[in-house]
């Protein structure tokens, strides 16, 4: 009977019933939405990094992440990337070499990084091949190919086929200076990536600053899963102690804190939602408290005793709140399905986003355990918002409460 | 001999204020089985403040209160919505249904809250709003019935629960004559055939007209005691 009461009694002012089950759902949605959206936002950040730029693991030489000298080698690289390609668990790897070099075009030059690759070795680990937009990987050029992005050949006036010059140093510090022409144009997700990265082959590299065909500057590994990262760096780099193995986390700035600090943004942007959400809803059951003290002054009178009194508040309160919040829930669901296929075109934004090395297009996603626990927010906070207009219920004289008009 | 239903001890009732008002001051009453009573005054002359001491929902400030013998004083209040759950029928002068049940559920409620079998609820609420005119009634809100309707199932829930007295303030203030003839025409039908103990706060005189026992309030002492 009580349940039926609590019921009947959320729809006796429906109008202020439907406002406060449209805000929950609302809120819901926009903090689920929003955590659906970060979420997508993070999970593409983190595969773009490891697909992109670092992979699950990298190898370098001790000093060469801090110096950048092209005389830091990793001398046995072959030998490491032969165990490497043995593993199961290894889909492929990258052996690289590495230079800071001028780029110099008829209309401009600036600083970028020249990474010297084997092209299908490369093609297997960052899928380079894919980003091609414009000419083609590494083909249709007989001498010294380059793969320049999208916005180096746009900011210096490049086209497919076009000569540029990479003036950069040996490994005896002298200063040397190749021509190369624009084999194919890439474009990544990441805008500050895209800016500072040129591709060239390997031996083409190795050959002007003289490093053997067996050095590298930096070998990166692709796994088979995310979670092995760290587990197999950490095997590498006891294997290798002279050498320095990091995992991705560890290799890209502020990444580590970005995936940590994404598991609870869901959780602070709901519960920020919910505590707005919980002083609408504890207004709402105070007057609707208030309205019937004559009411709940009867009730008491006639024997409904002080925990169904306070059962009935908070069935009401949590009635209000479990309608909105699986309304809510639902149609954030279905944003974030929809949008996970489609995509969310940041459009103008987007390449602000980009310029700040997040995908211009974000896919959505959240997983069952947030929905999950968003619901659980949400009885939590019904609970805490129906203490307070309970209390109140509770503290009604029973005579004092029927006499009043 | 009667069964002595309600007694009172010198009961008083303090307000306490700026001025402290004495709304009842040291009344002793006995109140037996069957009664049909009307306590009168004018206004302020302590009527619902005793009744309310009575039905166990304001505490006296000296002297007790007893129930069959029951003393309520010591109850906490938790017993004392239990003691009138089981003991004491309200019925209040603007009717205090629950607006969101009807009839049947409005008359019923006591006894869910007392646990009584749905084969019984439906029996006894079937038999009481047949006897108060409503068994056709059954299905209505509150909204759907007139005051002197709603009155009736008021009546007919105070009863549900089997009390061992009705206590009613004000019951006719809001009625009008027609609705007031036919709702005391009901009481006292319930108190002559099934022996219910009645208890009335009013100034309405055909309510007065129709007890059996007046007792005359003034400045929260009895003036008067009139058996007819």
């Amino acid at each position: 009977m009580i349940l039926k009461i609590a019921w009947r009694n959320i729809w006796r002012n429906k109008i202020r019933s439907l406002v406060v089950i449209i805000a929950i759902a609302l809120g819901l949605w926009a903090g689920t939405f929003a955590s659906g959206f970060y979420e997508g936002m993070i999970g593409q950040k983190i595969n773009d990094v490891i697909e992109n730029e670092y992979s699950h693991f990298q190898f370098h030489h001790k000093k060469f992440r801090d110096e950048l000298a092209i005389k830091e080698v990793i001398e046995n690289g072959e030998e490491i990337r032969e165990k490497l390609n043995s593993e199961e668990k290894v889909v492929g790897s990258s052996g690289r070499v590495i230079a800071t070099a001028m780029i110099a075009s008829a209309n401009k030059s600036g600083g970028i990084k020249a990474v010297g690759v084997l092209p299908s070795d490369e093609a297997v680990v960052t899928q380079l091949n894919d980003k091609i937009v414009e000419g083609e990987y590494f083909e249709g050029i007989k001498r010294n190919p380059i793969l320049i992005s999208k916005k180096i050949a746009d900011d210096y006036h490049l086209d497919v086929k076009n000569k540029l010059v990479l003036t950069l140093q040996d490994v005896d510090g002298e200063i040397i200076s190749a021509s190369f022409r624009v084999a194919g144009i890439y474009k990544s997700n990441n805008g500050m990536f895209d800016e500072m990265n040129v591709f060239v082959q390997r031996s083409d590299l190795q050959n002007i600053v003289n490093l053997q065909p067996s050095e590298f500057h930096e070998i990166a590994v692709l796994l088979t899963e995310h979670s092995l990262a760290e587990q197999y760096a950490k095997k590498y780099a006891d294997l290798y102690p002279n050498l320095e193995v990091l995992p991705w986390l560890d290799l890209a700035v502020g990444m580590r804190y970005m995936v940590e600090a994404s598991g609870t943004f869901a959780y602070i942007f709901v519960g920020i939602i919910l505590v707005a959400l919980l002083f609408s809803i504890v207004n709402t059951m105070l007057m609707a408290v208030m309205e019937r003290t004559r009411e709940i002054g009867m009730l008491k009178a006639v024997g409904l005793n002080r925990r169904k009194i306070f059962s009935m508040i908070m069935l009401e309160t949590v009635f209000l709140s479990m309608i909105g919040a699986p309304l809510g829930l639902l149609i954030a669901y279905g944003f974030i399905e929809r949008l996970g296929k489609v995509g969310f075109d940041l459009g103008s934004v987007g390449e602000a986003y980009s310029e700040m090395g997040f995908a211009a297009v974000i896919y959505p996603e959240l997983g069952f355990e947030t929905y999950l626990s968003i619901t659980i927010m949400v009885f939590c906070m019904a609970f805490i918002a129906a203490i307070y207009p309970a209390r109140k219920a509770l503290k009604l004289n029973a005579s004092e409460a029927i006499r009043k008009i | 001999m009667k069964n002595l239903v309600i007694e009172t001890i010198a009961i008083s009732k303090i307000y306490e204020g700026v001025v402290p008002v004495k709304a009842v001051d040291a009344v002793d009453l006995q109140i037996e089985d069957n009664e049909f009573t009307a306590i009168v005054g004018p206004s302020g002359s302590g009527k619902t403040t005793l009744l309310n001491m009575i039905g166990g929902l304001d505490r006296p400030t000296s002297g007790s209160v007893k129930v069959n013998g029951r003393d309520l004083t010591g109850l906490s209040e938790n017993q004392l919505i239990d003691f009138r759950l089981n003991h004491i029928g309200f019925v209040f002068q603007s009717y205090n249904l629950i607006p969101v049940l009807n009839a049947k559920e409005n008359t019923e409620f006591i006894m869910l809250l007392q646990n009584i079998e749905k084969k019984v609820r439906d029996e006894r609420v079937e038999k009481l709003l047949n006897e108060v005119g409503l068994g056709d009634k059954m299905k209505s809100k509150p909204s759907q019935l007139s005051g002197g309707q709603q009155q009736r199932v008021a009546v007919a829930r105070a009863l549900a629960s089997k009390p061992d007295f009705v206590l009613a303030d004000e019951p006719t203030a809001n009625l009008d004559s027609h609705s007031t003839s036919n709702l005391l025409d009901i009481m006292a039908r319930l108190n002559e055939e099934e022996g219910t103990t009645f208890v009335f706060s009013t100034h309405d005189q055909r309510v007065i007209d129709r007890a059996k026992r007046v007792i005359t309030l003034v400045d929260g002492k009895i003036e008067s005691d009139i058996r007819k």
